[in-house]
């Protein structure tokens, strides 16, 4: 079954139930089925054809999404948190001829964007779709694509991870059991819709013929009363909890009939965690782990145990086994390091049109996610770093080398290094070592990271180094980055 | 009240948060207009009540206290008499 067929079947059983809700619109399922048909039917003659969806986070983001799906076409959302060149290498890379965006999207980013694409379909506040242009570019392989999600794009090269109606159907079951979602819970959306981490709110609180009520982390006392708008189940990364707690008493006030707060995207730490539950004792905590890979969720902390573990992923959800495996893809025991793995129906089809990758990441059947991890005598899993060089900046996945590559071959520079450091908020922000050369300046450096990287990517210093962050064997890692900048610190 | 905004629009400038030679009416939104997203708002909040000694309470964070010029610097008159 597709995703959008359960909106289908509420809005037939309980039609004048409300689906979503935004500022101070709502939309019931029967309506929001009749405009995800309306949408559908404007693209009606495409096929399993891949289309890039450019909306801002709301109501209409999700009925062109569901519409996507409807019309039996593949969705292709587009990060528009992400700058201007980012969505462009994940166009390239997409090989995307049809996108559906909005009026308010079109006219941001400008016919010049537009010119890449043969079709190109408008969808105005009132779910009306202007087509501008059509020009039919069937999909000829992966006949189980549905949905196809963008990982560690922000610089270098975007990975899209290819899902099927399969993945995103297990996935939300699964998360609907973890969580006891039901038609009466209302989930806070505050997060980015177009990750896979908004996207399971979305799927699981609809397929429970629940509601979903959508607003964004930007102005505190507009998220604080949308949490006080009847949401049971809240959802956020660490740092969005951070950002929450700044403010206690709001915290306390806007939290008081919230049933769950989950997290996923970030290890939780002790810290917040305790403020939580000093500001509301009776709130459950579900700290959630996984992947984009795989769909959304892989693993879960029962909420009895977030006092004790809460440094571990703990147990798998339902539908998923985990495991841990050695370099020769072996299994191994407890209390042994290796790398976490994990089979069930919500592991990617594969990344599109890349076979290598796919390859490395999926063996005999297993996922491999790159964590380095180790099982627990009681059956829970611990993460012990990575086994590649990525990183958690604000609680997003990206990859170093990209970044300092990326700056490195825009800015008058010699060598970029980027270095993970502990942040309030955030969690781990960047700064940046620079080997300089001539004409090297630190407000341009600055000024390129602020406009073309991401807010949470922006450096929170700059400094000059004069030699290349070596280990002793003689190599360039995270790790030996941060030790010289350790070093650097501690001679100022 | 003009140097307040000229402030707050030196300060989006040579923090690179939008282009010198870009033009911004008093009311357009800075979070729409991809000027401003939910980490950079913090930075500016911080700038503020730094720049200008004011405490912003928390019932204060709208969009309309906190998405445009106008709104912001109607919002440091405000909280600075």
């Amino acid at each position: 079954m597709r995703i959008d067929a359960y909106i289908t079947e509420y809005a037939r059983k309980t039609p004048q139930q409300i689906a979503l809700e935004e500022g101070k619109n709502s939309i019931s399922y029967s309506f929001l089925n009749e405009d995800i048909d309306a949408i559908a039917s404007s693209v009606g003659d495409f096929g399993h054809c891949r289309f890039a969806i450019l909306a801002e986070s709301g109501i209409q983001y999700i009925k062109i999404l569901m519409a996507v799906y409807r019309s039996a076409n593949i969705a292709i959302p587009l990060p528009i948190e992400f700058p201007k060149f980012s969505l462009e290498q994940i166009l390239d890379n997409a090989h995307v001829n049809n996108i559906i965006a909005t009026e308010a999207q079109y006219s941001r980013y400008g016919e010049d964007f537009f010119g890449r694409f043969g079709t190109v379909l408008l969808v105005s506040n009132d779910s009306s779709v202007k087509t501008l242009r059509k020009n039919r570019v069937n999909e000829v392989n992966n006949p189980d694509l549905r949905l196809v999600l963008y990982t560690s794009g922000t610089t270098g090269t975007p990975k899209g991870v290819m899902l099927s109606d399969r993945n995103l159907v297990a996935n939300a079951e699964s998360i609907i059991e973890v969580l006891g979602i039901s038609s009466g819970d209302k989930g806070a959306l505050v997060i980015s819709p177009h990750h896979a981490f908004g996207n399971s709110i979305i799927d699981s609180h609809l397929m429970a013929g629940g509601a979903v009520r959508i607003g964004n982390m930007n102005f505190m006392e507009s998220t604080f009363s949308l949490v006080e708008s009847g949401v049971s189940i809240f959802y956020g990364v660490p740092s969005t909890y951070r950002i929450l707690l700044r403010y206690p008493e709001r915290f306390k006030r806007a939290f008081e009939n919230v049933r769950t707060a989950a997290s996923a995207g970030g290890g939780m730490d002790a810290l917040t965690v305790k403020e939580i539950k000093e500001l509301s004792p009776g709130i459950e905590i579900l700290p959630m782990y996984g992947q984009t890979e795989a769909t959304a969720r892989l693993a879960y902390l029962p909420s009895e145990d977030v006092g004790e573990f809460v440094d571990t992923i703990g147990r798998p959800i339902p539908g998923v086994m985990l495991d841990v495996f050695d370099d020769d893809n072996r299994q191994v025991g407890p209390n042994i390091r290796g790398e976490l793995v994990a089979r069930g129906e919500n592991i990617l089809l594969g990344y599109l049109d890349d076979e290598i990758a796919t390859e490395k990441k999926l063996i005999n059947g297993w996922m491999h996610t790159g964590d380095l991890a180790q099982k627990l005598p009681n059956g829970y899993f611990s993460l012990l770093g990575r086994k590649d060089d990525l990183i958690k900046i604000g609680d997003h996945r990206v990859n170093p080398r990209e970044i300092e590559k990326h700056i490195e071959n825009n800015t008058v520079v010699s060598r970029v290094f980027v270095v993970p450091v502990s942040h309030e908020l955030m969690g781990t922000a960047i700064s940046l070592m620079v080997i300089p050369k001539e004409g090297t300046e630190i407000d341009t450096l600055f000024s390129f990271c602020r406009k073309n990287l991401p807010g949470y990517l922006c450096p929170r210093e700059i400094l000059f180094i004069d030699h290349l962050p070596l280990s002793e064997n003689g190599k360039i890692s995270n790790r030996s980055i941060i030790g010289e900048y350790q070093n650097v610190k501690n001679s100022v | 009240m003009e140097h307040i905004k000229n402030d707050i629009l030196d300060y989006l400038k040579d923090s690179s948060f939008m282009d010198a030679n870009i033009g911004l009416k008093d009311n357009d939104s800075l979070t729409q207009n991809g000027i401003m997203d939910s980490i950079g708002l913090l930075e500016l909040m911080d700038y503020i009540c730094e720049q200008y000694s004011i405490e912003i309470p928390e019932d204060m964070l709208t969009p309309e206290n906190f998405d445009s010029l106008q709104g912001i610097t109607d919002l440091i008159v405000k909280l600075a008499k």
